[in-house]
Parts: C-alpha cells; sequence; structure tokens
C-alpha cells in the first residue's frame, strides 16, 4: 500500500493531457486491498497494555516521554486494561510468583495480540540465574521480538516496536475467523538481526574513546 | 592471594550511648551474656541465649542509656552458620537469628545474636516490641525456617505460598537452571493463581460488620499506581478504608542468594539493580563495606567522584518520584517535563560510565575509571539550567491547589510512628526529625561538603514530597562543590585487594602477573570479619551487613533496604481514609519493588 502526503503549495502540477476528474481521484482516493488496509491500520497502531516488572519498565517508560515521544509510531496509547491493548511488553524480570499473573494477563489479551520481550531477564533470565526467576518469558509466551540489553536503551525499544511493525505489516491475517486450517497464522521465521547487522557493524573501525566526552 | 588482615580492631565503642547500654547489660545479665563478638564496623555484638533475648530486648526498648534511647529495630535477620569455617570464639550456632538495633538520639548501633539449632528452630517474636518486626520476622521464617513464637500470622512473605524449602538455607540450590525446568500449564496456572488468592479470615479479618457489608478490593499485582508488581488487598466500608494487606514478593529476584555466590567483584552489577532508580549509589554502602573489612583506603579523588555520581542519581530518582507523585493525583504533564532532566543527567552518567540507569561503576578501592575529558561542562549546564526549573515545577506542582488538598493532612504520622515502623530517609524527616546518614555519620567525605538537611513539620504526603524537592536543590549545591574542587590523584587505591588492580601493577613480572590473574579470575579474597554498612540512599537507609568467610565470596550478604520497612506502614497510616487517598499515600512513600523484594 503506497501513499504519500504532500503540501498544496509543492504538489507536482496537473499531468499534460490528463482530465482534471483524473487529478482530483489520484490525489484523493486510494485503491487498495482490504486486507492490506488492515494490516497497514494494524501496523502503525499498536496500543500497549501499561504493564512493567522491574527496571526496563522505567527506561520503557523513558520512551513514551518527550526526548523518544513513542507517540510518533502510534504506539502511546497505553490502556490500564488488557482487553483493549493489542501488545504486551514484558519489560523486566519474570518472577515466579509473578508468571501465572503475566499468564493470566496475556491471555486476557484480545486477540490479534503480540509480545515484545524486554531487556536480558524477559530475554532468558539475563544475569539472573536464581531460583526465583523464569529464565525467560518464552517458557510459557510466545515473543515476537527480542529487545537486548540490562535495561535497552528507549532506543532499542522503538527498533523492536519498529521490527515488530513491520513483521505486522507484512502479515495477512484473515478479516474474520474461518474454519479451516488456513485459518492459523503460520509466523514467519525471521532472519536474526545480529546476522542482518553482523557486516554493517564489523565495518565500523573508528570507536569513540571513553578518556573523552 | 592471601593477605594478612590490616583491619585493627579497637576496644572502643562507636558512642557513649553504645557504651552504656553494655554495661548495663553486662550488669543485669552477667554470665547470661554468651559472648561479646567483635567486629570491624565496631558496633558491639552480644550474645544471647533463646531464654533471655526476650528480656534483653524488652529492657534496651524501654530503658535509657547515658539519656538515650534505641529507638529503631533496624534489621532482623538470620544466618545459616552450619558451613561456616571461620568463627573462632562464638558460641556454637547452626542458625543464627540478629538483631540490629539503632540509637538515633545518640547516634550509636546495637546488633543482638541469638544462637539455635536445626532442629529445634524457634524463638520469642519481637512483634510486641516493635511492630515492623512482623515484616523481618516473616522474612526470616520463609528464608531459613526459623520460626517465631506469638507472631500474629507467620505466612511466607517473599517467596510464592506454594513454595518448598527456605531458599536462604545453604542446601537451598542457588540456581534456576539446578532446579527442575519451569513449566507453567493451565492446571499449573489455577493452582498457584488459587494460593495467591486473599483470604480474609487468614488475616483475622471480619466480612462484615454489625451494620455493613465489608468489601474486599485487590489492588495489584499489576496496577498502574502500585509502582511495580505489589498488591494491596484492601478491605472498605462503604469507600472508607477499614484495613489493607500489603503482599510483597513478586519482585524478589534473589539478590542476597546471588552474593553467596557471586565473587566480591561480580556482585557490584547485582547490587545496582537492588533500588534500581538509585544507580551507583546502591555500589556506594557495598563497596565501603568490603572496603572496610580489606582495610583499603580509597584516595580523596575517588570519593568525591562517588559523592558526584551518587549526587547526580539522588536527583534522577527523586524527579522521577516527583514526576510520579503528581501524576498519581491526577497531573499528567509534570512528568513529562522531568524526565527532559532525567534525560540531561542521564547523558551526564553515560559519558562518565557508559551506561545510563546501571553503570555498576564502582570497584573495591576506587571506581571503574578516571573521569573522561572535558566531563565538568555537561555537568556545568546542568548546574545552571536545573534551579530555573526546580522553580517552575514548584509552582507547577507544589504550589497546585488541588494537589495540596489531595495530599495535605493525607497519610500523616509521627516521628515516633517513624521510629516504631522503621522508617528513615525523607519520611523521617517530613516528621520534623533532622537525620541524615550524611550529616550524622558521614561517609565518602561528606563532613566536607556544605549542605543542608531540609525538614517538614506535618509529616503527610505533602511534606514528603516538598522534603525530597529540596533535597535536590541540596543536591545540585553538592555536586557544585564536587566540580569545583574535584580534586587530583588517583582513581584507584594501590592496596593488594583493589580489584581489578591498577594496570602498572599487573604485567611487570610473574608476581605481578599472577596476583592480577587471581584477583580478575577468582577474584579478591576479603579477610574473616563481619560488617555492616549504612547510607543515606534514595529512599531511606540502606544498609550492607557482609560476613567473610575468608572467602573470595561472601558467606552471607544481607540488604537492609529503606523501602521494605516503607511499605510495611502502608496499612497504619491509610485506615480511615478513602480508596483515592490510599493512591497519593503509595505515591508518597517513593518505594521501588526490587528495594523492597531484593
Amino acid at each position: 500500500m503506497n501513499w504519500s502526503l504532500e503540501s498544496a503549495e509543492t504538489a507536482a502540477a496537473p499531468q499534460r493531457g490528463g482530465s482534471e476528474m483524473d487529478e482530483f481521484i489520484r490525489r484523493n482516493v486510494m485503491m487498495v486491498k482490504l486486507e492490506d488496509m488492515v494490516a497497514w491500520g494494524r501496523k502503525n497502531s499498536i496500543w500497549p497494555f501499561n504493564f512493567g516488572l522491574s527496571c526496563c519498565y522505567v527506561e520503557m517508560a523513558t520512551a513514551f516521554t518527550s526526548r523518544h515521544d513513542l507517540a510518533r509510531f502510534g504506539a502511546e496509547v497505553i490502556r490500564g486494561t488488557p482487553r483493549q491493548a493489542d501488545m504486551i511488553v514484558i519489560a523486566g524480570t519474570v518472577f515466579r510468583k509473578m508468571a501465572p499473573v503475566v499468564k493470566q494477563l496475556y491471555d486476557q489479551l484480545l486477540e490479534p495480540k503480540w509480545v515484545i520481550s524486554m531487556g536480558s531477564c524477559a530475554n532468558s533470565g539475563g544475569m539472573y540465574d536464581i531460583y526465583s526467576v523464569v529464565q525467560g518469558v518464552d517458557k510459557f509466551l510466545p515473543v515476537d521480538v527480542y529487545v537486548s540489553g540490562c535495561p535497552p536503551r528507549p532506543e532499542a525499544l522503538l527498533q523492536g516496536l519498529l521490527l515488530l511493525q513491520e513483521s505486522i505489516g507484512n502479515q495477512r491475517r484473515p478479516l474474520s475467523w474461518v474454519i479451516n486450517e488456513q485459518g492459523i497464522i503460520q509466523r514467519e521465521e525471521n532472519e536474526v538481526q545480529r546476522v542482518i547487522r553482523g557486516p554493517e557493524r564489523i565495518a565500523a573501525t573508528e570507536l569513540r574513546s571513553p578518556d573523552e566526552v | 592471594m592471601r593477605v594478612p588482615s590490616t583491619v585493627s580492631i579497637t576496644e572502643t565503642l562507636n558512642a557513649p550511648v553504645g557504651l552504656a547500654a553494655v554495661e548495663h547489660l553486662r550488669a543485669v545479665f552477667g554470665d547470661r551474656i554468651l559472648h561479646e563478638q567483635r567486629t570491624c564496623d565496631e558496633i558491639p555484638t552480644l550474645w544471647f541465649a533463646r531464654e533471655s533475648i526476650q528480656q534483653a530486648l524488652t529492657l534496651i526498648r524501654e530503658q535509657t542509656f547515658a539519656g538515650q534511647r534505641f529507638e529503631m529495630l533496624l534489621d532482623l535477620t538470620a544466618i545459616d552458620e552450619r558451613v561456616r569455617v571461620n568463627r573462632a570464639g562464638q558460641p556454637a550456632s547452626e542458625f543464627t537469628v540478629v538483631y540490629h538495633l539503632m540509637s538515633f538520639s545518640g547516634n550509636a548501633d546495637l546488633r543482638l545474636k541469638v544462637p539455635l539449632f536445626d532442629d529445634d528452630l524457634h524463638l520469642p517474636t519481637a512483634t510486641v516490641l516493635w511492630p515492623n518486626a512482623n515484616w523481618y520476622e516473616r522474612e526470616v521464617w520463609d528464608m531459613f525456617g526459623i520460626r517465631f513464637d506469638g507472631h500474629p500470622n507467620l505466612y511466607r512473605l517473599v517467596l510464592p505460598p506454594t513454595w518448598e524449602g527456605h531458599a536462604l538455607r545453604k542446601e537451598h540450590p542457588a540456581r534456576a537452571t539446578e532446579m527442575e525446568p519451569f513449566t507453567l500449564d493451565d492446571a499449573q496456572t489455577d493452582i498457584e493463581q488459587e494460593a495467591l488468592k486473599f483470604k480474609p479470615e487468614e488475616w483475622g479479618m471480619k466480612r462484615a460488620s454489625k451494620d455493613s457489608e465489608f468489601m474486599f478490593l485487590n489492588l495489584g499485582p499489576n496496577h498502574p499506581s502500585v509502582h511495580g508488581a505489589f498488591r494491596i488487598a484492601v478491605q472498605l466500608d462503604g469507600e472508607i478504608l477499614v484495613d489493607a494487606v500489603p503482599d510483597i514478593g513478586y519482585h524478589h529476584r534473589g539478590a542476597e542468594k546471588m552474593g553467596e555466590r557471586q565473587s566480591w567483584h561480580t556482585f557490584i552489577p547485582y547490587t545496582d539493580r537492588i533500588d534500581y532508580l538509585g544507580g551507583v549509589m546502591n555500589n556506594l554502602p557495598y563497596v565501603m563495606a568490603v572496603e572496610k573489612m580489606a582495610g583499603i583506603e580509597v584516595p580523596e579523588r575517588v570519593k568525591v567522584i562517588r559523592v558526584m555520581l551518587s549526587e547526580m542519581f539522588r536527583i534522577c530518582s527523586h524527579l522521577l518520584f516527583y514526576g510520579t507523585f503528581a501524576q498519581d493525583v491526577g497531573q499528567l504533564s509534570p512528568i513529562f517535563y522531568m524526565f527532559v532532566e532525567r534525560e540531561r543527567i542521564f547523558n551526564i552518567i553515560e559519558s562518565i560510565c557508559g551506561a545510563r540507569m546501571h553503570p555498576g561503576w564502582f570497584r573495591i578501592g576506587g571506581v571503574a575509571q578516571d573521569l573522561p575529558q572535558g566531563w565538568e561542562v555537561r555537568i556545568r549546564e546542568l548546574l545552571d539550567f536545573m534551579p530555573a526549573r526546580l522553580d517552575e515545577y514548584d509552582s507547577m506542582v507544589l504550589n497546585n491547589g488541588i494537589l495540596k488538598r489531595r495530599t495535605q493532612g493525607v497519610g500523616a504520622y509521627t516521628t515516633q510512628d517513624a521510629f516504631d515502623w522503621g522508617v528513615t530517609g525523607a519520611g523521617l524527616r517530613a516528621t520534623g526529625y533532622e537525620w541524615d546518614m550524611r550529616k550524622q555519620r558521614p561517609y565518602s567525605g561528606y563532613e566536607n561538603f556544605e549542605f543542608d538537611i531540609p525538614i517538614a513539620a506535618n509529616g503527610d504526603c505533602y511534606d514528603r514530597c516538598a522534603v525530597r524537592v529540596e533535597e535536590m536543590r541540596q543536591s545540585l549545591r553538592i555536586i557544585k562543590q564536587c566540580v569545583d574542587n574535584m580534586p587530583s590523584g588517583d582513581y584507584k587505591s594501590s592496596h593488594p585487594l583493589t580489584t581489578p588492580p591498577r594496570k602498572e601493577k599487573t604485567m611487570q613480572d610473574i608476581e605481578t602477573l599472577i596476583n592480577h590473574f587471581l584477583s580478575v579470575s577468582w577474584g579478591p579474597v576479603i579477610p574473616p570479619n563481619e560488617v555492616s554498612m549504612s547510607i543515606e540512599a534514595t529512599k531511606g537507609i540502606n544498609s550492607y551487613y557482609l560476613i567473610s568467610d575468608g572467602n573470595t565470596t561472601s558467606y552471607r550478604t544481607r540488604i537492609r533496604t529503606p523501602s521494605f520497612a516503607h511499605l510495611q506502614m502502608i496499612p497504619a497510616i491509610s485506615r480511615g481514609f478513602m480508596v483515592s487517598d490510599l493512591i497519593a499515600i503509595i505515591a508518597s512513600i517513593d518505594f521501588v519493588m526490587a528495594d523492597v523484594d531484593r
């Protein structure tokens, strides 16, 4: 689905040979497949559930505030109830005592729903290989995007959100429930970011010295 | 790597009050004092048998010594002594219960210990003397399986009610990967959820009074206003709060058990995540405690760098409190302004430490690296920029009529209540009692700085906020003095136990090579001793009680956090108010759950 906004002043002049009506339609009417339209809408209005576990939630909250402004990506509408949210960010350590609560909250999210696992603890237990911590939220929830860091910077969460948006934008879900097996969305295996970005990262040769500000 | 202990165990006790108390106890108990232990923090440590501990505690609670009292039960914990080697002179014991008492008026500490044996783990409760003993005793029961006779509700506090075993006993596994892999099917979820269900009868609560039926409201463990994974079960008569039962343990990361596994050096990053808004300030009591046992004196420059960064984190933490406090009573915009300053400070911290929230930047005997060139430029910008913004926030938040009406006279308590419940920090100063560790027991060179201790008078929600706002201005004053007077010199001590050792002491010959190799692979061996080190953290007194058994890891790491004590007080100060006031009270306490459950 391709579209763009242009200001009236700088818009290209009507093309020679075309009628005024054609131009009017070109500028105001968008032809699109309904499922593309729905995917586009879903992608750009992911409402997160107001849910936080520990330190990572502070960085997640920072992503909502002025410097980082998650609203630019349509994901700032925090919902206090899972019934109204599309996405849950598991921001922090998943504790054994908290796990059944997390599970219940996830179950209460309405389909379609997505999970971002934010920070090392939620990804794998991180530095807390200890009796009271679940070694990664994916032990009992399906995870769409893993954001690394302890805690990840707000920018890292934004990147995770953009990756999720990209994958949602490419998904074509049925518009209503279907009985046959096609109703099951098979998630594509995404290529690991480390592999995609590896060459670019390795190419960096000039690194900032820690001796200077 | 064995280093002779340089710790001098002096005969002097830390204050006349402590001395008077010990002399009085000697006169009353005589031979019934099993042992007088010397520790390198010079806190008088007396051993009592189970039969006489209640009498001793009652005497300390009720008597005055040199005209002063021991007002507060600062901490109550236990030690599993079964595999400890170095306990020369101490009475035989398998589990030792430790009481840490504090006199504010006399500025002194006193430690009492009770030896117990595994087949007979019980002793009388102290809840009749200090109300805050309640949670501490429940925690000891939860973690060690020691029973307190006469305790009103000795249930598990931190671990889930379905847990088997007691986590801080030495035979309990530390790693999750040593235990059965975690699974959570639907049946298991139902069992766990059923166990978490609040049953009023267990708490001695009635479901109805003579003329009305109570409503029970569950707040949390995930609720926007409880600031983390925290739950309160509220008993309501109409809109009026009859009682509240805080339920914690949803944020227990086993930091104390972690301390028994990580080397002295590699435990530092875990301290950052105790009060996760306090950043490197959490490193401070820990590294100072280890330095005290190791006998390390840090250079002046290190002290000033540590103070400067700690105060920056104090401002960061207070700003977040300020914003969320305003938000919880209905002002949504201030927090968006306040995070601008927070980002500015994080920029500075990142340029110095390389990380934002959890730099883990202090080291045993110093800091990780020297300050970068040009470090002071951004700090001076902040010092110019921030005071005007704080004034603006005063007019936006503190002078706001609605906020005043929502918070003044709500959740008030007296200085005496604060002592009874173990409340320290801004919560204590808001009642009009001027006490700040930085002034009363200066550490890391705080005695060289000029700053005031803000206090208030009413001890209500509004005052707790106002005190913290003024503390930010005082922190700016301290930071300015740090920038103006930063001493030159080393960023690490030359003591052999400094970890990692200074670079010029590493690659010279085989001796320095081996020393360096052992220091970074096994970690330093700290001489056997016990030490307790307290600082004025962002939220109150944060104290590390470390026991070294002459090993590369700590034998027991006890972390006394301010938030734990503060949360326990919620029911006592919120009865008779409405639910909306409860939200204001919770917001005014300024806690983080990692600081409660550790």
